[in-house]
């Protein structure tokens, strides 16, 4: 939904340093920052974090919270507190894996069939557009399916190749706008190569689409990843999240008490993916001159 | 015109292109449907059986992928998709009309009702910006729809099912009640399709709520608004007729779009819910590798899509002159 | 403004709450009813047909019907069901059934032998339905008045469970106008059996009770609803909350979930077969010392505790599954195998493999590293091997698992490709079945091509011809003695290694039914996905009170 959504956004303008800035100062980018930087170092730094090993069936199963325990043990007698710690690494590099190489094909498309133009402009919206209405999730159900211990690589290839097409049709209509503004004539006219304008003199104004991109891409990648593990589709020797979710879901974790078991796995899902989606909100209202300042209306 | 010819030329490469990918993803992936069959008879077979049973679903004539590849546009022309692999011997359109019918009032309503919702929420907060309703809900639904939805499908069904026991916890309706349109039946399966559609509707309102206040905060600072505010319109029409309806315009298509993937959304919630619907028989297709009934499913998401598209671009072109001129 | 906002979360809630309110409108049925609890992974196609493999289990045992009732708990005990006596003759290779006289359809037709020898006529000419290979054996099927009259190829005796037990009866006066039974749905079944398929969507299939049943005064139970579950997690719930009665299913934590709720709550789990590693025998890296080292080296009751909560038993490496058929095992081989992590290195050692940075290499310098198929929906299978990976990494055996979908891992079992696999056979009502699926050359095939059984590749002539033998006997002694030899050759040879016991899933609520099968009074496999057990365990069923 939020993919789908993300085309109809208005054009946004340039990002500046004064945008950075105004980001800095957004509470909702502050607290989504936060919440991503709390991940990006327990999953850097998970052995010196956890508690326990995550895999060692060392302590009595289904046990309850405690000091020792924060979020009980799992019907293995694992620690569920160190699980959540080393899970966040591969969710986190599924996300951003995912964000980048669908931000990169995106890019790699949407802006060279805008600027190729012509035939190879009809090609590539034509593909774009048929990716656009083709359904991903069953898609990449059937894909995964074959390959039943969907790992790392194959869930990031898959969604990183079906995902860029959103973000390809807005670049692409970004550039077209732009393709007469007077610095690329002047560009042009100075007889600079086509990949240096589009690298250094295009791609820039875009950096809020880009970065919008990433984040749309990086939410997807979480929540999609975490929905094909819990279905058993993902490596289920895996540590993550939503494998987390698979055995505790395989062992009536809600049902016989051990509900952090299953509650926190999701907790860390969700709010993964609210601090992309609070970035992306935030980036939104900062770069859409409209959306900047709350004028109130007066009641007519 | 020559815009209409290239929407239908858009429309008709897309769909051969999405037939063709149904046809081939199958046969390029490993395993064999026959042995499929074999474990779906749970090891009740022996292989005598299984080659004649080969032979009865046409699983074993070795065509080429050539020619298969024109039976099987011929087959889909004359809507003939084969037998179910699943539901052995049922055929495979048999099976899905029997489950579409529960997707569709689920996910459909929801997903109508989730756009409808959301416009006017978000059309509301953009028009009284910073107030009540802008302040708490935009933020609120943001940070709902990261929710992975199966998840908060599990949670609700253990708060309000197993422990509040407020409603029941699985399935399209009770097991005692006949399947008729009696008001006993309807009520029970309204009582059985809140918890499911409650989940997607958190889930999914969020994104409409946001584009659509922003959508309308942009057309609000327009001229054209300004215009009308400076002649004393009455502010419930400028909100109506000026604002809310060019807000609305960009999102159409967006909206046609998520009425297609109505059957791509439903399957996980249908999978944790134990719900009738053809999302879950999807990943049922999926998994017994049922290549007919699973293509079935797939060409039927992808026409759902083009129709609304196709819709929405009516729709757009009815209420925005200038789209008519574009391109 | 603000009023239109108050009242649309206004009629939000209200809408809400009229629905939520209207509940109570399913009232139960009159009568007393049962309802089955048993995940099947699909919604019901309505189909009936009980030569179908995947929906044999809705009609077998409770609309159709068998000759004689195997009861695989009590060592093959035979109960004659459609035929009220059966002999064997002509050096065990003629059977003779004698057809209970007064049974009729459930449209009013008598039943006779003519109704026999048509399903079995129907079976010959259509191999697709010959779910057991009745015809690899039989030559012929012939009725002799109120007799019907089995010719074999060969003496066959274990055959009886299969043409006797394991094959539903079907109306002559119906079946003999269908058009192409392989594919016939069969929506209205017509039986014998003690319920008739009255309602069938896709999520409910309603039985009532066949007035006119042949065992006069039976069944008890007016209402069986079967309903089609999709996942497990609901079909739990329905259990725990006494929706449903009897239960088929595997539920984590069966204490807390399951047991605690109700004192009217139990379980009974009796083991049928063996959950085992087969070995694939034509790979030269996995020769005899590597796999008595792999035996000795698996905490077997570690491997039921922590993968199967303890609900499935340890196994042993005899093959034969107890304690269902312990009076089977031979005092000389139990507790062979025992846990014992030395001595399987051991045996390493001195068959010249040498430890080398925690993993042992062959003489030939390969190092011990397998990889192992499972089937990655069955997440108490993944758990399992997830701890026998552990523990053949003490030993310095390293195994990769690889959780493939139900498919592909079927393929890859049936066709051999794959080094370990972790999977079970189907059993029988004796030891003997296991063991010749385990054993029989002629059950496996060469790599690359599907084998029905003995997936490890085992081949050996003098094993052949005992299990031929076998088939030869009705003697007990000699029966025995011959199982006693098999059971042998899979402690010499260990071509397969059972971890745990594979066991029938049961749970049921004696809340207001009672005449369960219990242990001490197994007179039925107890899961309603056994048939045709399904019927025996529904006709002792009684309202309470």
């Amino acid at each position: 939904m939020t993919a789908i959504t993300a085309t109809m956004r208005p054009a946004r303008t340039r990002l500046g340093l004064g945008a950075l800035r105004r980001i800095a100062g957004n509470r909702k980018a502050l607290v989504g920052m936060l919440l991503l930087l709390f991940f990006v170092v327990l999953a850097a730094f998970p052995g010196q974090l956890a508690p326990d090993d995550p895999n060692a069936e060392i302590f009595r199963p289904a046990l309850g919270v405690s000091s020792h325990h924060w979020f009980g043990t799992t019907a293995y007698g694992q620690d569920v507190l160190s699980q959540l710690i080393w899970g966040a690494r591969q969710s986190l590099l599924i996300a951003f894996a995912v964000g980048g190489l669908e931000t990169a094909l995106a890019v790699l498309i949407g802006v060279s069939a805008a600027y190729l133009g012509g035939i190879a402009d009809g090609l590539l919206s034509l593909l774009t557009d048929v990716l656009l209405v083709i359904p991903i999730f069953p898609l990449v159900i059937v894909l995964t399916a074959y390959e039943r211990n969907a790992g790392f690589a194959t869930l990031v290839i898959v969604l990183g190749a079906l995902g860029w097409s959103y973000g390809a049709r807005q670049l692409r209509s970004q550039t077209l706008s732009m393709r007469n503004r007077e610095f690329l004539q002047s560009a042009r006219v100075r007889g600079e190569r086509r990949l240096y304008v589009i690298v250094f003199e295009i791609l820039p104004t875009m950096t809020s689409l880009i970065v919008a991109s990433f984040l749309g891409g990086a939410l997807y990648a979480v929540l999609t990843a975490a929905g094909l593990q819990f279905v058993g589709l993902g490596d289920p020797n895996s540590l993550s999240w939503g494998t987390m979710l698979y055995w505790a879901e395989n062992n009536e974790a809600l049902g016989a008490n051990m509900v952090l078991w299953a509650v926190m796995p999701g907790v860390c899902v969700a709010l993964l993916g609210a601090a992309f989606a609070l970035l992306n909100y935030a980036f939104d209202e900062v770069s859409n001159p409209a959306l900047r300042k709350p004028r109130r209306v007066k009641r007519g | 015109m020559r815009f209409v010819a290239r929407r239908l030329a858009f429309f008709l490469v897309t769909l051969w292109a999405a037939v063709t990918t149904n046809f081939l993803i199958p046969r390029l992936m490993p395993g064999n449907p026959a042995i499929a069959m074999m474990a779906r008879y749970r090891g009740r077979i022996n292989p005598a059986a299984l080659h004649s049973l080969e032979i009865a679903f046409g699983v074993d004539n070795h065509q080429s992928l050539v020619s298969a590849y024109f039976s099987y546009l011929g087959n889909i022309l004359r809507g003939r998709f084969g037998t179910s692999l699943t539901f052995f011997p049922d055929a495979v359109s048999h099976e899905v009309l029997q489950a579409l019918p529960w997707t569709l009032a689920l996910v459909g309503v929801t997903t109508i009702l989730a756009f409808v919702l959301g416009t006017l929420i978000g059309l509301l907060g953009a028009w009284r910006r910073g107030g009540f309703l802008d302040s708490m809900l935009p933020p609120i639904f943001v940070i709902t729809s990261a929710f992975p939805y199966f998840w908060l499908a599990l949670i609700s069904i253990w708060l309000f099912a197993i422990k509040l026991h407020w409603l029941p916890a699985n399935g399209g309706y009770s097991i005692q009640t006949n399947e008729a349109w009696t008001w006993a039946f309807i009520s029970d399966a309204l009582r059985h399709s809140i918890m499911p559609a409650l989940t997607i509707l958190i889930t999914s309102i969020g994104g409409w709520i946001l584009t659509m206040r922003n959508n309308t905060i942009s057309v609000l600072s327009e001229d054209y608004v300004r215009m009308a505010r400076a002649k004393g319109l009455s502010p419930w029409r400028i909100m109506w007729t000026y604002a809310g309806r060019n807000a609305i315009l960009p999102n159409l298509t967006g909206f046609a779009m998520s009425l297609g993937f109505v059957v791509s959304g439903a399957i996980l919630v249908e999978f944790v819910f134990n719900y009738p619907g053809v999302g879950w028989m999807f990943l049922q297709a999926v998994e017994n590798q049922d290549y007919a009934l699973m293509q079935a499913l797939f060409l039927m998401i992808i026409i759902a899509v083009l129709t609304a598209i196709l819709v929405a671009d009516a729709a757009t072109a009815l209420l925005d002159p200038r789209t008519r001129d574009q391109q | 403004m603000r009023r239109f906002q108050i009242s649309l979360l206004l009629a939000l809630v209200v809408l809400v709450a009229v629905v939520a309110g209207t509940g109570g409108g399913a009232n139960a049925a009159s009568g007393s009813s049962v309802t089955i609890s048993n995940e099947s992974g699909t919604t019901w196609t309505c189909g009936f047909n009980p030569y179908n493999g995947s929906v044999l289990g809705l009609s077998f045992g409770t609309v159709y019907e068998e000759l004689v009732y195997v009861n695989a708990l009590q060592s093959a005990k035979a109960t004659p069901w459609l035929a009220s006596a059966y002999k064997w003759s002509n050096g065990n290779k003629t059977l003779t059934f004698t057809i209970r006289k007064g049974v009729r359809w459930s449209d009013g037709t008598p039943f006779t032998a003519a109704d026999v020898v048509f399903s079995f006529d129907l079976l010959k000419k259509h191999p697709a339905l010959d779910l057991n290979a009745d015809w690899s054996v039989l030559k012929s099927v012939a009725q002799k008045g109120s007799q019907v009259v089995f010719n074999f190829k060969t003496s066959a005796v274990p055959y009886f469970y299969y043409i006797a037990g394991q094959t539903p009866i079907v109306p002559k006066h119906i079946w003999a106008s269908v058009g192409n039974p392989v594919t016939y749905n069969d929506p209205h079944p017509i039986g014998t059996g003690p319920y008739t398929m009255s309602k069938c969507s896709p999520q409910v299939i309603t039985y009532q009770k066949n007035a006119s049943y042949w065992q006069k005064g039976l069944p008890k139970i007016d209402t069986v609803y079967y309903p089609s579950f999709t996942s497990n997690d609901p079909a739990n719930q329905e259990l725990a909350d006494d929706t449903a009665q009897w239960g088929s299913q595997f539920i984590p934590n069966i204490k807390g979930y399951y047991l605690s709720k109700s004192p009217d709550h139990h379980i009974w789990f009796p083991p049928v077969a063996n959950v085992s590693i087969f070995i694939n025998l034509t790979n030269p890296q996995l020769a005899l010392p590597v796999r008595q080292a792999m035996a000795y080296a698996i905490d077997r009751s570690r491997v039921s505790q922590i993968g199967e909560y303890g609900y499935e038993p340890p196994a042993n490496q005899t093959g034969i599954v107890t304690p269902t058929y312990k009076s089977w095992l031979p005092a000389s081989l139990k507790g062979q195998y025992a846990y014992n992590p030395a001595k399987a290195k051991a045996i390493l050692t001195k068959a010249g493999y040498k430890m080398s940075g925690g993993v042992f290499k062959s003489p030939s310098g390969k190092s011990l590293s397998f990889s192992i198929i499972n089937i990655g929906g069955y997440s108490d299978w993944v758990a399992s091997v997830q701890v026998i990976q552990q523990e053949l990494k003490a030993v310095g055996i390293e195994i990769t698992p690889q959780n493939l979908s139900g498919t592909t891992y079927d393929a890859d079992l049936y066709a051999g490709k794959f080094q370990l696999a972790y999977g079970a056979e189907t059993g029988g009502p004796a030891p003997y079945y296991e063991l010749r699926q385990l054993l029989f050359s002629k059950n496996s095939a060469p790599i690359g091509q599907t084998a029905s059984s003995n997936w490890e590749r085992f081949s050996s002539k003098q094993v052949d011809s005992w299990i031929n033998a076998y088939g030869a006997t009705t003697s007990a002694a000699t029966q025995h003695s011959l199982v006693t030899k098999l059971a042998g050759v899979m402690t010499s040879q260990v071509p397969a290694i059972p971890v745990t016991e594979e066991v029938d899933w049961y749970q049921y609520s004696t809340k207001s039914i009672t005449g369960w099968p219990t242990p001490s009074n197994p007179f039925a496999q107890p899961a309603a996905y056994s048939t045709p057990d399904i019927g025996v365990t529904l006709l002792h069923l009684r309202p309470k009170g």
